[in-house]
């Protein structure tokens, strides 16, 4: 197994803040990782470096052996990462369909001039990206819901939309930032399942920032915790959690 | 002769930095550009012009019920389309989009009802040449504008940082939920800012009036005032004040030295130099968005 | 037909043109301007130098007024559409007056302020509606392509097409210059119409008026965009006796939108079969509703 995704002693401060402070660790190909830490620990902040959405102060960052420091966001996407976010990023008043069908249409592209005269590839790339976002949303359960604005569906099934359009992009390396939050233990479950199935299925990289303990316990074999921008623990969930410093950092100093 | 024009440049930035300011206020509560706020100019314009004219008064009183005319002018417009739109969304598309339809409306208002044609204001105001200290001839004018736009802005210093209310806008400023958290009543706070905007555009109009003549499209003036502000900085008031004196400098310096045609080109190309180089200008707010 | 009614459906054609370019610009990609008048003046003088200077053939110089608009778009587009909102608009106000002032002063070529006249009358109403229907068809095939979601995709949340693998800068570029080709061949043909163009049939007043319509007709409905553009123009065309009142019609047009209805007459929906069959299908609702009572 070879790494997918590994940071080298990254540091990013935006003016006197630093909000990752030398960080480290390989994700391998084909794990389903766990990113923990308490509120402003800076998970996002290393998501949000991984997709080039800032530019690392100092280190680096590779994907599948290469340095994406540099890169901007779409060409850091179309290498094969794709990402979900704390607080939802859906095209609220276009339907479930055209959410998922704006992604897979990355796979059937065609030319200006055809796109304007419907001639050419346009039907059947059309009816491709169609189909291929039908059958994703079969998969996940939205399928009947297709025609519906997107923002108008249940909190629960927005997050399962989210996560259906980034898959769409048929990724290498999934970023999931938080697709627990705001949901119920009942809610929980489903996810799980559905990321389990995601990721056997769909033969990919899964990277999880999660303050569900019970979730990412469960289901994610590797873990890194983070505080204050920096790691204070990586291993197995068991590691994790008999480990003074996650155990510090979430009750606090034992006085 | 560069005196000259220096002293005419100061004296056209400082009616700039009038509008510019009251633009620049509301741009830092709302976070929208109030393309109407020429109209308030010409409002103020118009009623000097007719207390004057019509009956007859003095120009201090006809100043006055400019200013307060067109302060009130800008309360109206903000609570009759702005408030509506502002309290169903946060987007200030739709606003923006407003205020471009109000400028319209009031320029096109003063055309239908008075007509289009150019106004000279009566001669109250005093035009004559003054020879500054022997260096150079200027009018009595340019000098008076000058300095009445000073006394104007340190009246807004004052107000801005000695009273409650200068202390709710600038707190506003920061962040207008939080301070409306705090106990300020927003709806006030906002009319209170939209009436200090207008009077302000009041005094810049009567001075602009002068200059230029009264005529409903005066307020396209304001155009340029936007230029200064955002080249100062869109939402700071001491930028608006630098961007509008530089402009003033830069039209009156082009006129004399090069030409007058080249004049207007070099308010926009020094519009398109900042937007592309510094497009939050000397010391404008920076409008970052959370990921 | 007689030939006031041609000339009001030539003129309605033309102004549908521009309307459809700047409603994909500002409606489907969600970048406001207010300086596309700009590119109706690079395009009409292009064709007007052309057809009576050069004595290209008018539908040559048409084009060559679209592209050349289209190009003009392109190179200013790269720079300042990386502004974000507010600062945007102000720039393309700025961008708008200031072809309008180079074309006032260019007198050399354009003639300057006092016009151009003498230009061949070559918008005929055949002439327009052609044009109109090939580029109107071609802007519907063109929202309703992986192009148009993209375009879309813009305008509701450029972060997030960004982390779905789209250069969200070249797009936006891109509509802008698609809109700037349409505002070209509208302005080529307005100069056919009118046989004489002036910069300031070209200013903020009209750049107001197109936003004013595709602002009326929905922000993201093409067919909104036409039905808007034909209330509206007609509307001012009836008032043309009186044409103070037009400005005024359309100003208050987008203050009254924008206070009690934004997303105008049709919103995001296309006029379909649809989106016909639900506004009846409601009425009836409201009926059996009433009790039979209306």
């Amino acid at each position: 197994m070879s790494a997918i995704l590994e940071l080298k002693d990254v540091n990013k401060s935006f003016g006197g803040v630093q909000a990752v402070k030398d960080m480290s660790f390989v994700i391998e190909t084909g794990e389903l990782a766990g990113l923990i830490g308490p509120n402003g620990a800076g998970k996002t902040t290393i998501f949000n470096l991984v997709t080039g959405v800032y530019d690392v102060t100092s280190g680096e960052i590779e994907f599948k052996g290469k340095n994406i420091n540099r890169l901007k966001t779409y060409q850091v996407i179309s290498l094969g990462v794709a990402r979900t976010f704390q607080n939802l990023r859906l095209f609220a008043a276009s339907s479930v369909l055209d959410n998922v069908m704006t992604a897979a249409q990355q796979h059937y592209k065609y030319s200006f001039f055809e796109a304007v005269s419907h001639l050419g590839r346009w039907k059947s790339m059309e009816k491709a990206t169609r189909d291929e976002s039908m059958e994703l949303l079969e998969r996940v359960g939205l399928a009947d819901r297709a025609d519906q604005a997107a923002g108008n569906l249940p909190y629960g099934l927005q997050r399962r939309l989210e996560i259906a359009r980034a898959i769409s992009l048929r990724p290498d390396l999934l970023l999931l930032d938080e697709p627990a939050a705001g949901m119920n233990a009942e809610e929980v479950e489903q996810l799980n399942e559905l990321i389990k199935l995601i990721h056997s299925d769909f033969n990919l990289t899964i990277l999880l920032i999660e303050h569900h303990m019970d979730m990412v316990m469960e289901i994610c074999p590797h873990i890194v915790c983070m505080n204050f921008g920096a790691k204070i623990a990586e291993g197995s969930p068991d590691e994790i959690q008999s480990h003074p410093e996650v155990l510090k950092a979430y009750l606090g100093e034992e006085e | 002769m560069i005196i000259q024009q220096v002293i005419n440049g100061l004296s056209l930035g400082s009616v700039y930095a009038l509008i510019a300011v009251g633009y620049s206020l509301v741009y830092s509560i709302l976070l929208f550009s109030n393309f109407a706020h020429g109209g308030f100019l010409v409002i103020g314009g118009y009623i000097c012009y007719f207390v004057l004219k019509g009956a007859g008064m003095n120009i201090w009183t006809a100043s006055f019920a400019a200013l307060i005319g067109a302060g009130v002018s800008a309360v109206i417009v903000e609570r009759l389309a702005y408030k509506p739109i502002r309290e169903r969304t946060p987007i200030t598309l739709y606003m923006l989009i407003a205020s471009m339809g109000m400028s319209i409306v009031i320029e096109n208002i003063f055309v239908v009802t008075v007509g289009g044609r150019f106004r000279a204001l009566p001669p109250v105001i005093p035009t004559q040449p003054v020879n500054f200290f022997g260096l150079a001839t200027t009018s009595a004018f340019d000098l008076l504008s000058l300095v009445t736009a000073v006394v104007f802005l340190v009246g807004l210093q004052l107000f801005l940082s000695k009273t409650k209310w200068g202390l709710a806008i600038r707190a506003a400023s920061y962040n207008l939920r939080t301070a409306g958290l705090m106990g300020v009543n927003v709806n006030r706070l906002i009319s209170i800012v939209f009436f200090v905007a207008g009077l302000l555009a009041g005094v810049g109009g009567i001075f602009l009036s002068v200059r230029y003549t009264l005529y409903p499209q005066l307020g396209m003036i304001t155009t340029k005032a936007f230029v200064a502000a955002v080249i100062g900085g869109l939402g700071s008031l001491p930028g608006a004040v630098v961007g509008s004196l530089i402009l003033g400098l830069a039209e009156m310096l082009t006129a004399g030295f090069i030409s007058s045609q080249f004049r207007d080109l070099v308010v926009f190309g020094l519009l398109i130099v900042t937007l592309i180089i510094r497009p939050t200008g000397l010391f404008g707010k920076s409008v970052g968005e959370k990921v | 037909m007689d030939g006031y009614t041609t000339g009001i459906i030539t003129l309605l054609a033309i102004n549908c043109i521009a309307a459809l370019g700047v409603s994909l610009f500002t409606g489907f990609t969600g970048v406001f301007t207010l300086g596309h008048a700009g590119y109706m003046a690079i395009g009409a003088y292009t064709a007007a130098i052309l057809t009576v200077q050069y004595e290209v053939n008018f539908i040559g110089a048409i084009i060559a007024g679209g592209i050349l608009a289209m190009v003009f778009a392109y190179l200013i587009g790269i720079p300042t559409l990386k502004l974000v909102g507010d600062y945007y608009t102000i720039a393309s106000l700025g961008l708008g007056e200031a072809i309008r002032l180079v074309i006032e002063n260019w007198e050399g070529v354009t003639r300057g302020a006092r016009g151009y006249p003498g230009i061949e009358n070559y918008s005929t109403m055949p002439v327009a509606l052609t044009f109109l229907v090939i580029m109107a068809v071609g802007m519907f095939f063109l929202v309703n392509s992986s192009f148009g979601r993209a375009f879309k995709a813009c305008r509701d949340d450029y972060v997030a097409a960004s982390l779905l693998g789209f250069n969200t800068a070249k797009f936006r570029v891109f509509s802008l210059a698609i809109s700037g080709f349409y505002c070209g061949v509208s302005g080529a043909l307005l100069g056919g119409f009118m046989s004489f163009i002036q910069p300031v049939m070209f200013d903020m007043a009209k750049s107001t008026e197109l936003v004013s319509i595709v602002v009326f007709g929905g922000l993201g409905s093409m067919s909104g965009c036409l039905i808007g553009t034909t209330i509206l123009t007609l509307v001012t065309e009836i008032f043309r006796p009186i044409s103070q009142y037009r400005m005024l019609v359309y100003g208050l047009v987008l203050v009254l939108v924008m206070v009690l209805r934004p997303e105008g007459i049709m919103g995001t929906n296309e006029l379909t079969k649809d989106y016909i069959k639900s506004i009846f299908s409601r009425r009836k609702k409201i009926t059996a509703e009433d009790g039979g009572v209306r």
